[in-house]
């Protein structure tokens, strides 16, 4: 196995390594930490490497392999977190001056998990401001570069982790997603992304950007190890006043059932509206490919999808009701445009508010009655392949349009998978939407839409 | 949105912004309100607001052990 090969092997791979004892976690582990020296000062998707806490964990790890104790899944996987996780004895930034020396008292209810599931913690990954505010130039903490051109935007605001998922630095991450977070980054970095439905995925102990809106979830090279990490964290948190207590499925055993007879809505009306030429041609492939596995596609319509847009007054006002007393006595600590951001959240009325979140209701209603008539939605993750820094560097970029907030503002499961390349060299991404708790479906899939294509193989030239 | 609207919320608000974000800042309102502005409250008027949201729509009644 090469240098290349062990750092782009799936968690389903590790896992059947150490299981013949072709490999070991500390082995894996020093060569991954190793990588991150090498290749970390040019990506920045760290903002701390935890090297003494990784060999402990992989030791751990490999003590239990040798007891024979192989049962889970995650035993000796490494993963990182994005930098709003709150990890115990390990500073929490949230890629913010406010936090830089935060160091908390308790892990959030997923690092908990995922500690306890026997995985090895390799560090924290950078995140945009609060999960809300770009770098720019001057910032306190660096972007992370997008590793398939580094003039180009990762994405946000889990840039971090879709880096070194991309790059082989780690095996498994966590991200957030209030409007696109995890599906953005993991569409312009060529991996997988899964928002789970709200309430899947405890959000106790990671920072809040929209009580509303937050979800938390894993990102992976591929599907199954995005079902293998959800298995790992999914279930009723009574930390999180939003868990639910519905029962979690089994992800990963029906991932090979294959789709035939699955019903494929596409609702093109708002989702393919100003999407690049390049990007309608990869997802109508994709389709043809999900028609080929046995799907059946058509067409379908959410009348009030045009109003999902009202999710900007959500997100904004819930943010300013977060952040209000910080930014007010501290605004010189919030970076530029984040405080705007911030601050123009201050400006909504709360009967704006409310109209928003009837809006949200009927929305709502009307996608659970097409996901009565059909099995999933599928749509292009984002309208357009990355854009360059400069570009969202230039303040008139503003908060562009996007096909992944109306899974926010219902809550439904969400999951990007690559699925083409632009002419730029830069990845595109199919977007696969399910029922609430569904996400089993969603997975199987966006797995046999990956077995029946080759680019999430794609890896980018370091 | 005009420019004078958003500086008469920032009044109201007790907010200050840049002038020079100011345009950034009527842009980002205008995009958020624009769906909220065009709603007929009237035609929608058995929409209950989703402030307490959940994802299915069936609330779970609270256990004594949530707490714990």
């Amino acid at each position: 196995m090469t240098s290349d090969d062990l750092a782009y092997a799936t968690i389903a791979d590790i896992t059947n390594h150490y299981r013949r004892r072709a490999l070991s976690p500390v082995e894996l582990t020093r060569a991954l930490l190793d990588r991150i020296e090498r290749l970390d000062p040019t990506l920045h998707a760290f903002v701390t490497v935890t090297a003494e806490r990784a060999l402990a964990d992989a030791k751990r790890a490999e003590a239990a392999l040798g007891h024979g104790q192989d049962a889970s899944p995650l035993l000796g996987i490494p993963v990182a977190y994005k930098d709003i996780y709150a990890t115990r004895g390990i500073r929490t930034t949230a890629g913010s001056a406010l936090l830089a020396d935060w160091v908390p008292e308790d892990d959030a209810t997923c690092v908990t998990r995922l500690r306890e599931a026997g995985s090895v913690m390799l560090g924290k990954l950078i995140t945009h401001e609060f999960a809300f505010g770009i770098q720019f130039p001057g910032h306190r903490f660096q972007p992370a570069k997008n590793p398939w051109n580094l003039d180009h935007m990762p994405g946000g605001s889990s840039s971090g982790s879709a880096v070194a998922l991309a790059t082989g630095l780690v095996g498994g991450a966590l991200g957030s997603d209030t409007g696109g977070s995890i599906r953005g980054p993991a569409a312009f970095c060529n991996i997988v992304g899964l928002k789970p439905t709200y309430g899947r995925v405890s959000r106790a102990g990671v920072i809040t950007l929209s009580w509303t809106l937050d979800h938390t979830g894993p990102m992976a090279r591929t599907v199954e190890d995005c079902a293998l990490l959800l298995q790992g964290l999914a279930g009723h948190d009574p930390a999180d006043p939003a868990s639910s207590r519905e029962p979690v499925a089994d992800y990963a055993a029906p991932l090979r059932q294959g789709i035939r007879g699955l019903r494929v809505g596409v609702p093109r009306a708002y989702f393919l509206e100003g999407v690049d030429a390049e990007v309608e041609k990869a997802f109508e492939q994709a389709l043809a490919t999900l028609r080929e596995l046995g799907a059946a596609v058509t067409d379908v319509e959410i009348p009030s999808i045009q109003t999902s847009w009202a999710f900007l007054a959500i997100l904004m006002a819930e943010a300013f009701a977060y952040h209000e007393r910080d930014v007010r006595a501290h605004p010189e600590l919030y970076g530029d445009v984040l405080r705007e951001r911030v601050l123009a959240g201050g400006l909504i009325l709360g009967s704006e508010y409310v109209q928003a979140q009837r809006l949200r209701s009927r929305l709502h209603a009307e996608m659970l009655e097409v996901l009565g008539r059909v099995d999933v939605l599928a749509t292009p993750t984002t309208p357009k392949p990355a854009p360059t820094f400069a570009a969202v560097w230039d303040p008139s970029f503003g908060f562009p349009k996007s096909n992944m907030p109306p899974f926010n503002m219902t809550g439904v499961p969400a999951l990007a998978v690559p699925c083409g390349v632009s002419s730029e060299g830069l990845p595109l991404s199919l977007q696969i939407a399910g029922r609430p708790f569904d996400e089993a479906t969603v997975l199987r899939v966006g797995h046999a839409y990956e077995r029946a294509t080759e680019w999430h193989r794609r890896r980018p030239r370091i | 949105m005009t420019l004078d609207e958003v500086r008469a919320r920032m009044k109201a608000a007790g907010i200050e912004i840049a002038e020079n974000r100011l345009e950034m800042v009527r842009r980002l309102l205008s995009d958020a309100l624009a769906p909220i502005h065009a709603v007929d409250s009237r035609a929608a008027r058995t929409l209950e607001p989703a402030v307490m949201f959940d994802a299915i729509r069936s609330a779970e009644p609270r256990r004594d052990d949530d707490d714990e």
